[in-house]
């Protein structure tokens, strides 16, 4: 091989390589450098070293605690909802039917408005006094609910709106995923007289299960990290209900102005995504083993 | 196909729910947008005054500076779509055809977890360096940062759509004696050029609707983009909701047209580079 052909690789790759190296991998360093310093924002190059103190704190901090379990909360339940919801939408237009690009792109909708937008209409909707959903429930009976000022009810509220967003990605790649199911195979299980369930089951399910999988660990890390709806929404409350971690790196950076604490809060967050990252390339390696046998 | 009028009317059912939870905030935006003060604090109607559906661009007359917070977004979002392509497009395709070479494996992991970076994390360090490089409070530095989170994304659809790409194409003009640059600019970029298409949708309306790094790094109000413009409506109760949902729409039309343009590719690009590495 020339000099040239072996250079190509690095000269396509290079720029962008050089791009995260500069602003992400360089950044995210200095966090890890500044978790290990108790810097403020306020004087940014002035930060001693501490050592672990700063993990050891948030370790033994209930706050920090409760703001793990909201994450994984929010986290788990928006996926499942998502999963859910998008699953379900693939399979009620799978199919044709006269209409059904109109109605794919209606339900695309949530996908593609901007957070910002979605946050002034929720907020609309969810108005304590005037907000449609308190009106809706009026309607049937129901007293005034403060989907997002009671503590009870803001996470809840939130993972609403999250599941909206973000389940028409869901949906168009489970739909993506159902129209490859060759249809012999289908024709074939209807054949051996299969019930609907049996197909679903023993043909539908195994041919979309890789996607699924791949979907549900993208909708996991971007779940982990969302920042704008929550803090845009609630800013971490009511009462810390919606205090997930990234929210809270946000207001321990600028509200507490302590980013030696806010990097190592952030760092244990990416380690949660990391871990979940992990689980599924071991997942995903058993099972090709599994289907090499 | 199989018509649905076979599928019974719990079919029907499931679709006009759905219609129903997906349209309903988006027709919501409108139907305020459509309303006056009074109608909205006297039990806002459920059906929009369609009749005044050209008060819409009425927000460009009020006194919020619209005009002047989307051509900021303008910028970002085209800034970010000029950097991202011209960097993914090549390591894209730099990573499909190379299979071997030094810090391949590195590349593809940096690439994905960036998915996983909170921006809240990177703000701080992020911050600091565009303080010493001059770059803060200008949009530039808000295409610099948005960049970095767009262009792995638009790298991955690049790459999938390469992979989809036979090599023999490629293996014929190489016999022809074509050098590999040329190769891949007029040989393998027009196959792939719907995918490219969908990738700088993905990568404009990053930009167009980043709010975090936007919010933090810009300090005059004259050089806010649409998104941190809108947010600075929450929880303000002098402008008219009529002016801040005719606002909100005319930020978010242009990105639903253009997602619904481009959805499939996004798909498929998304989902298939990442599980075959």
């Amino acid at each position: 091989m020339s000099t040239r052909s072996r250079l190509a690789p690095y000269l396509f790759v290079g720029g962008a390589a050089v791009y995260l190296l500069v602003f992400t991998a360089t950044p995210l360093l200095r966090g890890v450098l500044l978790s290990f310093t108790d810097t403020k924002l306020l004087n940014p190059d002035g930060g001693e070293y501490v050592g672990l103190d700063n993990y050891h704190d948030l370790l033994v901090d209930d706050r920090f605690a409760s703001s793990v379990l909201t994450t994984i909360l929010y986290t788990a339940c928006t996926v499942a909802g998502a999963l859910l919801l998008g699953t379900a939408a693939a399979f009620a237009i799978n199919d044709g039917f006269r209409g059904r690009a109109v109605v794919r792109a209606i339900l695309t909708m949530p996908w593609a408005v901007p957070s910002i937008a979605v946050v002034l209409v929720f907020t609309w909707i969810f108005n304590v006094g005037d907000g449609v959903a308190n009106r809706g429930l009026a309607g049937l009976g129901i007293g005034e609910q403060g989907w997002l000022i009671d503590p009870d009810l803001g996470l809840l509220s939130v993972t609403a709106v999250s599941v909206w967003k973000v389940f028409p990605f869901i949906m168009l790649v489970v739909l993506a995923a159902l129209q490859s199911v060759p249809a012999e195979l289908r024709e074939s299980a209807r054949v051996d007289g299969a019930d609907r369930f049996t197909a679903l089951k023993e043909i539908v399910l195994p041919h979309i299960a890789p996607t699924l999988r791949i979907v549900a660990l993208l909708m996991t890390i971007w779940s982990l990290r969302r920042f704008e709806i929550i803090y845009l929404l609630t800013g971490g409350g009511p009462v810390d209900a919606t205090n997930t971690l990234v929210i809270n790196v946000y207001r321990e950076a600028f509200a507490n102005s302590d980013l030696g604490r806010a990097s190592a809060l952030g760092m244990l967050g990416l380690c949660l995504s990391l871990v979940v990252t992990v689980v599924y390339f071991v997942v995903e390696r058993r099972s090709a083993r599994r289907e090499e046998l | 196909m199989k018509r649905l009028t076979g599928a019974g009317p719990g079919r029907w059912l499931a679709v006009v729910v759905l219609i129903v939870v997906a349209g309903f905030p988006v027709y919501w935006m409108l139907n305020t947008a459509l309303a006056t003060r009074e109608e909205l604090f006297s039990g806002q109607s459920l059906w929009p005054r369609v009749d005044r559906i050209v008060s819409v661009f009425d927000v460009f007359d009020s006194d919020v500076p619209l005009m002047r917070w989307l051509t900021n977004s303008a910028i970002v979002a085209s800034g970010t779509t000029f950097f991202s392509l011209a960097l993914a497009v090549l390591a894209g395709y730099g990573l499909s055809r190379y299979r071997r070479f030094h810090g391949r494996g590195l590349v593809g992991f940096a690439l994905f977890a960036t998915q996983m970076l909170p921006e809240a994390l990177l703000i701080v360090p992020l911050y600091t360096l565009f303080v010493s490089l001059g770059l803060i409070n200008g949009l530039f530095g808000l295409v610099l940062a948005d960049t970095a989170f767009a262009m792995p994304v638009a790298a991955w659809i690049i790459k999938s759509a390469v992979d989809g790409v036979p090599y023999e194409i490629e293996e014929a003009a190489r016999v022809d004696g074509a050098p590999r640059f040329v190769i891949f600019s007029q040989v393998t970029l027009p196959l792939v050029a719907p995918s490219v298409a969908a990738a700088a949708v993905i990568t404009f309306f990053d930009g167009w609707n980043e709010y975090l790094f936007a919010s933090t790094f810009i300090r005059d109000s004259t050089k806010w983009p649409a998104s941190k413009g809108l947010s600075s409506f929450i929880g303000e109760f002098i402008t008219p909701l009529s002016t801040v949902f005719s606002a909100a729409l005319v930020f978010t039309v242009p990105a639903i047209v253009f997602f619904l343009l481009v959805q499939r590719r996004i798909v498929s690009g998304l989902t298939s580079g990442s599980v075959k590495g």
